[in-house]
């Protein structure tokens, strides 16, 4: 794992170090090389992981989310280019360092053994994302954006640390490699639920379950390209891949505790999607269109069948890469109208026919389009939900069509029609930006050809 | 102030408070109190204003009234058991009122109305002296009759202060009173794990004094006791205003800083103690110091408040403040939660 963290954390000297034309290039060029370096993990045994030290190890649900979060970092640094083209050279050092050290956090959380580590560093990667956020946003609302995020997710965390502490006192060791052997025969005393909640909580925030959700719309859109970007693709799947971790280690016989979040996720999930139909603020739409996807995940991960498992680390993978892509796109936008309104930006496939193809295909994987990985994700979760609860499949099948609405909404109404009249002296696509569409979109459909990276452990 | 005043009133606090550390005698550490408590007042009244006047008369009449209480529970012990060493205090009404005495010296809740008044009323460098050397002589004592102590009153006294400094710190823009408000809340953490295990309250100690002496420092670069003059930082010394960020984020307990260590510690062997839901109130009240700090952090690094200056930048004069080893108290007041193993040793 050296071999990922080590170059990630010498990019910082790199970047201080560069000369100023070409700081961009040199901090793109090496995060790609890096993101080539983590490929060989996903050389799997199929029935065990890759015990790489003591402290890191990389199994086939956390390779893919350390691929997807390598992968990610050059892809920021290329969205951030345009915006921060006009600020000091010492303050872009500062936005890449910041991008530099969440990632260098992120890579340590999701290769922990030990789940303190994990901890600690799931709480880390709240300071350069709170950072990013608050300091170069651009509204100002970005300031009640960072406090939301930061202090949801610790009020979330903090009992998550109290119940990770005990389970150490009472098991006498966190490391997850031994987590897989126990078996909890605790009973069914309300003590034990009291820790179920401590766990899941902290996670629930992050995904985030619908009732606590409020800071996601916030942050998402009051975070800078890069800060949409990551929050999008990686940071709600720390959630999901903790509760994963965290629910093989805990016990089966808690079921009755996913109730009121399965309850919650069901109806948050048909909730926000209909709130994305009616949202004037193009990011926005996005953010909320997030959380309506993380509840399918979170559904997923509750009911704990294999192929509910399966279904959301390929749901968490393929919405890390459309999430991230929608956003790129809305800022393209951005950048050249300087508002996030829908409908001042209209008819774009008239002026910008290749990114019009790019938002084709966009909103084509994210309402789940076969053979796209968005929909052996959601698949997987609705045929499992299904075998869970007959019902389900009815508040499923309505999201479904929602989602399907809102994304073809949100491409109808930026692309086609007939186009603004203050629209034709915008800037062409950049070859960056296409790039940087390429560059999601290129993983996203080659994964269909071999999705069996992305299933996670229980394939 | 005279080279030669200040020698003798600086030798005379630090060995007050070495004469608290070392005896074993309950009249030799009232004597070492006195000593402190009378050689500090002219640092509180270095400047000659009314307020400083007003602050140095409370820190007086505080202390004064704790040294009393301290004696009296000496002599209460001393009625009981015979003796004057202080290992011994075995009678329940002497350690009660010994642990009022010292938690009245320290700043706990309830005892807390002082700290705030007179660390606003005092300059800045003995601000600092009094948050941090004046808290090594009570938590000395406390920690040698530990043992002794009634937990419930510890307890409760220590999760008021973490209350009571979260709540209060909100709604202060005074540097110094913020400063004042998160000593209470350092103290409540600190006597919180004492009954469980001193260890992690020494821990505590050692690393919320070179954060306190940072923070310090940091606003002494820039002589500002208001948040408002604090948002200017940017305009004079821009690098200054990223080691506040770091130095309130950890102080307010955010991993992976070291302020982040200590509460880990504590939680730790609360946890262990089998006390679950004490340490996850604690914590949750952690959050609003957390707040207050995140807000100073705002309107200094994260945003560039309005100044009245049109340039960029001021001009950079030499530094003429003393600020001894703020490299190294930064260092070690944000970066060393790696070496939270080589700590843990202290178990």
């Amino acid at each position: 794992m050296l071999k990922i963290i080590i170059p990630t954390v010498m990019l910082i000297p790199l970047t201080w170090l560069s000369k100023s034309n070409m700081l961009w290039i040199n901090s793109t060029m090496y995060s790609l090389m890096i993101s080539m370096t983590c490929l060989p993990l996903m050389n799997q045994f199929c029935d065990n992981s890759l015990n790489l030290s003591m402290l890191f190890f990389s199994d086939s649900l956390s390779t893919p989310l350390l691929m997807l979060t390598t992968w990610l970092l050059p892809l920021m640094i290329i969205a951030s280019q345009h915006h921060m083209a006009k600020e000091p050279p010492t303050r872009k050092k500062l936005y890449i360092t910041m991008m530099i050290l969440l990632q260098i956090f992120l890579i340590m959380t999701f290769s922990a053994t030990e789940l303190i580590m994990f901890y600690i560093l799931f709480e880390a990667t709240l300071v350069p994302t709170l950072i990013m956020i608050t300091r170069w946003g651009g509204q100002t609302e970005r300031l009640n954006a960072g406090i939301y995020f930061l202090f949801y997710t610790l009020a979330g965390s903090l009992p998550l640390l109290v119940a990770l502490i005990y389970t150490q006192t009472t098991l006498g060791s966190l490391n997850l490699l031994l987590a897989q052997y126990w078996i909890d025969s605790s009973t069914h005393i309300w003590g034990n639920s009291l820790l179920w909640l401590a766990y899941m909580m902290a996670f629930m925030v992050k995904m985030p379950l619908y009732g606590l959700h409020l800071w996601l719309p916030k942050a998402h859109v009051e975070a800078p390209i890069a800060g949409s970007m990551v929050l999008a693709a990686i940071l709600l799947k720390l959630g999901g891949y903790g509760m994963l971790r965290i629910t093989m280690m805990l016990s089966p016989t808690i079921n009755f505790m996913a109730y009121p979040f399965m309850m919650l996720s069901l109806w948050g999930m048909v909730m926000t999607s209909s709130i994305c139909l009616r949202q004037t603020d193009l990011k926005s739409l996005i953010a909320y269109s997030s959380v309506s996807h993380m509840a399918l995940v979170i559904m997923a991960i509750l009911i704990q069948s294999p192929w509910s498992f399966m279904g959301a680390t390929a749901l968490m993978i393929a919405h890390g890469l459309t999430s991230s892509l929608l956003f790129c796109l809305a800022n393209s936008n951005y950048e050249r109208t300087h508002s996030r309104t829908m409908i001042l930006a209209r008819g774009l496939q008239m002026i910008l026919p290749l990114m019009a193809a790019w938002w084709l295909l966009a909103s084509l994987t994210n309402l789940a389009l076969p053979p796209s990985i968005n929909l052996i994700g959601e698949l997987f979760v609705t045929v499992s939900m299904f075998s869970w609860s007959n019902f389900s499949i009815i508040l499923l099948g309505i999201n479904i069509i929602i989602t399907a609405l809102y994304t073809l909404y949100m491409l109808i109404m930026t692309q086609r029609g007939k186009y603004t009249y203050h629209i034709h002296n915008i800037k062409p696509s950049f070859t960056r930006e296409n790039t940087l569409m390429s560059l999601h979109l290129v993983p996203l459909l080659l994964l269909m050809i071999s999705p069996k990276i992305i299933l996670g452990t229980t394939y | 102030m005279n080279p030669l005043t200040l020698s003798l009133v600086l030798t005379t606090m630090i060995s007050g408070t070495l004469i608290v550390m070392t005896s074993s005698h309950w009249f030799m550490i009232w004597v070492g109190f006195e000593m402190n408590m009378l050689a500090i007042i002219p640092l509180l009244t270095k400047e000659h204003n009314p307020r400083s006047t007003e602050a140095a008369t409370k820190y007086f009449l505080t202390q004064a009234t704790a040294s009393m209480l301290l004696m009296m529970a000496a002599i209460t012990n001393l009625l009981y058991t015979g003796h004057w060493s202080i290992m011994k205090l075995i009678n329940p009404t002497a350690s009660i009122m010994m642990t009022m005495a010292l938690t009245m010296k320290l700043g706990l809740s309830p005892f807390h109305f002082w700290v705030p008044e007179v660390t606003q009323g005092i300059p800045l460098m003995s601000g600092l002296i009094l948050l941090t050397w004046q808290k090594l002589a009570p938590l000395s004592v406390l920690y040698m009759i530990m043992p002794l102590i009634n937990m419930n009153i510890l307890l409760i006294m220590s999760l008021m202060s973490i209350a009571i400094g979260g709540w209060g710190g909100l709604n202060q823009t005074q540097l110094r009173k913020i400063m004042a408000y998160s000593s209470i809340a350092h103290m409540g953490w600190m006597l919180a794990v004492l009954a469980y295990n001193p260890t992690m309250t020494l821990l505590n100690l050692y690393l919320y004094i070179p954060m306190t002496i940072t923070t310090f420092m940091l606003l002494m670069i820039n002589s500002t006791t208001t948040t408002t003059s604090l948002s200017h930082t940017y305009n004079k010394l821009p690098l200054i205003t990223t080691l506040i960020l770091i130095t309130m984020l950890s102080l307010g307990g955010l991993p992976p800083l070291t302020g982040f260590l200590p509460k880990w510690a504590i939680i730790q062997e609360m946890t262990k103690n089998s006390s679950i839901i004490m340490p996850t109130l604690m914590a949750l009240l952690a959050l609003l110091n957390l707040y207050f700090y995140t807000r100073i952090t705002y309107t200094t690094s994260l945003t560039m408040f309005p100044t009245a200056n049109n340039m960029k930048i001021k001009w950079q004069f030499k530094n003429s403040k003393q600020t001894m080893s703020l490299p190294l108290m930064i260092t070690i007041s944000t970066l060393t939660l790696p070496l939270a193993p080589m700590m843990m040793i202290l178990d």
